[in-house]
């Protein structure tokens, strides 16, 4: 018997196609479109007494009709409001700015999905992400990035381990997004052409502020002062969930020179702002730090107990190159070896060496030269 | 092997109903109002339909209406009395753990300045008939029921609630979608005004269903167009689909008493066996008073959505409250209105039984679920927090 294999389909072309390819491969391929948000993605047809009328979850119904294999919808917006949108939310709240495609990544796709897979007897996970797993000569997987650099998503992926890898699939990783197209086209599926998601999914509008303000328990809003450097207040603001470092626009104020947010202090509500070169920093501490594989927190990796890698602070950063020394507790500190832009305490801090994610953690401050 | 057990979504079709659709399909056509011999053909075909699903319930042919299934029915029930009544006549009762197509009507009926008073169930989906009818005053104009619940299989006893709602000169409706076939349905028992039954629910065709109309009682038309059905619903009958549905009542009418004791016995095997092999499984509704080929399970631990999806790979196709727009199941409002959490809600399934069903399916089905229960609590535990609460 050919071994099942669970593909977490939004309707999008990437899923679709991942799904059909697998198909094509011999696996017996199970649809799983995930609800996650009480309204949906893009919900157009919003009928009276329904909140559930995905367009998104008809094409990838559609898809699986057309391959011939099972299609379910599931339920996650529990979890997802829970787990996700919370974090979110707080983070926010905290002066941070979260990554929710990582925490549903690490929550949702890769936590309770999987769940559901061994409840249906799955032998894999498979997803539309761009990214690659391979397997060495010693049984360790690998995570890499994808062959088209300029879709590739490995940065979201970091928090898989060595038993996830296991079992998951990215049959997209060694495709370039025109080829995945055309895969789209020749299997006639009616996405083929349809336009990227780019907004936080359950933001729609990407009014993040607003969506926090509104999610928000009463009484947690922080509003502060704009102070500089020097602790000198120069404007009152609404809340420190309007601000991320490396802001520039949407101050509110008329400077002589751009003023750009250098730090969120949320306990006090103030947000400091600063000239564009206060920004950069020495580099940072990261928590909550997991290597894909365990075998890097071995103590023979370390050189004078520092690893030389490249880590990306954003997803649409480049990789820089800095080292890094484990703390205690899960935490990281990294330096990057130039000096380093404006870091962004809540996004997650990806270690790579070339094309392979090693490992990776959410930055929880930045540390000064 | 696929094993069929959701015949209170849908029955498959009986042969026999397969058979006469084949039959006439080459031999009938034409539209019952024509003038000409076709037409003439098909509307004798048509009134024997009428006439086969009419003594299915001790009706004349007359009372039999035609309609696209029984949403359509409830829904001219509904929409027919209340246009129909008189302006002192602004309130109507119900229960709280109707079908949809009854639940969503009478919704709109109360932006439409109606008042509908809405009785809730005691745990085994019972609505009390009592508290029921003391809600019928004379300014009632329609009372509505379903006399078996979709979900857990729960009968209804009616006597009170006729006699209340002739006495407040009220329209009495049945919802019999469910019970026809499963119980056995004669209007002057029930004294009804109107009542909603659906071919594909005993093993005849969907899209047909018909609603009785109790002669001489005051209903309007909601589709207008026509004389057809005595002028209650315009537009040409669904002729194969009546006839399939005449024949699948001939079939019920005189099959019922061995295919329901045959479907108790098997759903009796099923409950026993799971009973048996899953530590804390419970039914939901009524041990007795319920229809037999309804099983309503909260299996513990697990989150019915999971099993539901892999019973669905091993080949048994169950369900488990209703659908969502996007094909996301949603727990039953039933449940929930029978006081169960929410989150028993979410671990249930209904598994119903039919003419379909064999000793042989449910012996598999028996040993499939329980397997599945095993697996899907192992790797997917469901926590009752409401209820460890």
């Amino acid at each position: 018997m050919s071994a099942r294999v669970l593909v977490a389909m939004s309707g999008g072309v990437d899923s679709s196609v991942a799904a059909a390819l697998l198909r094509e491969q011999g696996y017996e391929v199970v649809g799983i479109a995930m609800r996650l948000t009480p309204e949906g993605p893009r919900a157009t047809t919003r009928r009276r007494g329904t909140c559930c009328s995905y367009e998104d979850f008809e094409d990838a119904r559609r898809v699986a009709e057309r391959m011939d294999f099972p299609f379910y919808v599931i339920d996650l917006r529990a979890d997802f409001a829970a787990r996700v949108v919370g974090n979110f939310v707080s983070e926010y709240l905290g002066g941070r700015t979260p990554n929710p495609c990582v925490m549903c990544n690490r929550e949702i796709k890769f936590d309770r999905l999987w769940s559901r897979a061994r409840a249906l007897e799955a032998d894999f996970v498979a997803t539309g992400h761009y990214a690659r797993i391979e397997r060495d000569a010693d049984g360790a997987f690998h995570l890499k990035r994808a062959i088209d650099s300029t879709k590739d998503q490995s940065y979201f992926l970091f928090t898989l381990g060595q038993s996830e890898l296991a079992r998951t699939l990215f049959p997209l990783g060694s495709m370039e997004k025109t080829e995945v197209r055309e895969r789209a086209r020749a299997l006639g599926l009616r996405n083929a052409d349809k336009p990227e998601s780019q907004e936080i999914c359950f933001v729609p509008d990407g009014d993040y502020a607003s969506f926090v303000e509104r999610a928000a328990p009463p009484g947690e809003i922080r509003r502060g002062s704009i102070v500089t450097g020097d602790g000198r207040a120069i404007a009152n603001h609404n809340g420190v969930h309007n601000f991320t470092v490396g802001q520039r626009r949407g101050l509110g104020i008329a400077a002589g020179t751009p003023l750009y947010v250098r730090e969120i202090r949320a306990a006090t509500g103030e947000v400091v702002v600063g000239s564009r070169d206060q920004l950069n920093s020495a580099g940072l501490i990261a928590e909550q730090v997991r290597m894909v594989d365990p075998a890097w927190f071995e103590p023979a990796r370390f050189d004078d107990g520092e690893i030389a890698l490249e880590v990306k602070i954003r997803y649409r950063h480049p990789a820089l190159p800095a080292k890094l020394r484990m703390l205690s507790g899960e935490r990281a500190e990294v330096r990057f070896e130039h000096g380093g832009p404006a870091v962004t305490p809540g996004q997650a801090c990806v270690f790579y060496r070339g094309d392979e994610v090693l490992g990776g953690g959410f930055i929880e401050r930045a540390v000064e030269g | 092997m696929r094993i069929y057990l959701d015949h209170n979504a849908g029955s498959p079709m009986r042969p026999a109903v397969r058979d006469a659709i084949a039959g006439v399909g080459a031999a009938v056509h034409g539209n019952p109002a024509s003038i000409h011999r076709a037409g003439q053909r098909a509307r004798r075909a048509l009134e024997q339909a009428r006439e086969q699903v009419a003594a299915l319930f001790g009706a004349p042919p007359r009372a039999v209406v035609f309609t696209s299934g029984g949403t359509e029915s409830n829904n001219l029930a509904i929409f027919g009395t209340a246009q129909a009544a008189g302006g002192n006549r602004k309130r109507i009762v119900t229960s709280a753990i109707e079908h949809s197509s009854v639940m969503a009507p009478l919704a709109e009926l109360e932006g439409r300045g109606f008042e509908v008073t809405r009785i809730a169930p005691n745990r085994d989906g019972h609505i009390d008939p009592e508290a029921l009818a003391a809600a019928i005053h004379n300014d009632v104009a329609l009372v509505t029921l379903g006399l078996v619940n979709a979900e857990v299989g729960t009968i209804q006893g009616v006597a009170a609630i006729a006699q209340a709602s002739s006495r407040a000169g009220a329209m009495f409706h049945l919802d019999a979608a469910q019970a026809v076939g499963r119980i056995a349905v004669r209007v002057d028992d029930l004294r009804c005004d109107l009542m909603t039954i659906s071919a594909h629910k005993i093993g005849g065709p969907a899209g047909i269903g018909a609603l009785y109309v109790r002669p001489g009682v005051n209903l309007a038309p909601i589709m207008l167009g026509g004389p057809q059905e005595s002028g209650l619903r315009a537009g040409t009958p669904n002729l194969i689909g009546a006839i399939g549905f005449g024949v699948a009542a001939e079939e019920v009418s005189s099959a019922i008493e061995d295919e329901c004791a045959r479907v108790e016995m098997l759903a009796e095997v099923l409950l026993n066996h799971l009973i048996g092999a899953i530590p804390g499984l419970r039914l939901n509704g009524p041990r007795h008073g319920r229809v037999a080929n309804t099983l309503n399970l909260t299996f513990p631990g697990v989150l019915g959505e999971s099993m539901l999806i892999a019973l669905d790979l091993e080949g048994v196709e169950v369900s488990m409250g209703s659908a969502c727009a996007a094909g996301a199941v949603e727990p039953s409002h039933v449940l929930t209105a029978m006081g169960h959490s929410s989150a028993e809600a979410r671990s249930s399934l209904r598994i119903s039984l039919g003419w379909s069903t064999s000793a042989k399916e449910i012996a598999h089905a028996a040993e499939i679920i329980s397997r599945v229960w095993r697996r899907v609590a192992g790797a997917e535990p469901a926590f009752d927090a409401e209820a460890a609460r």
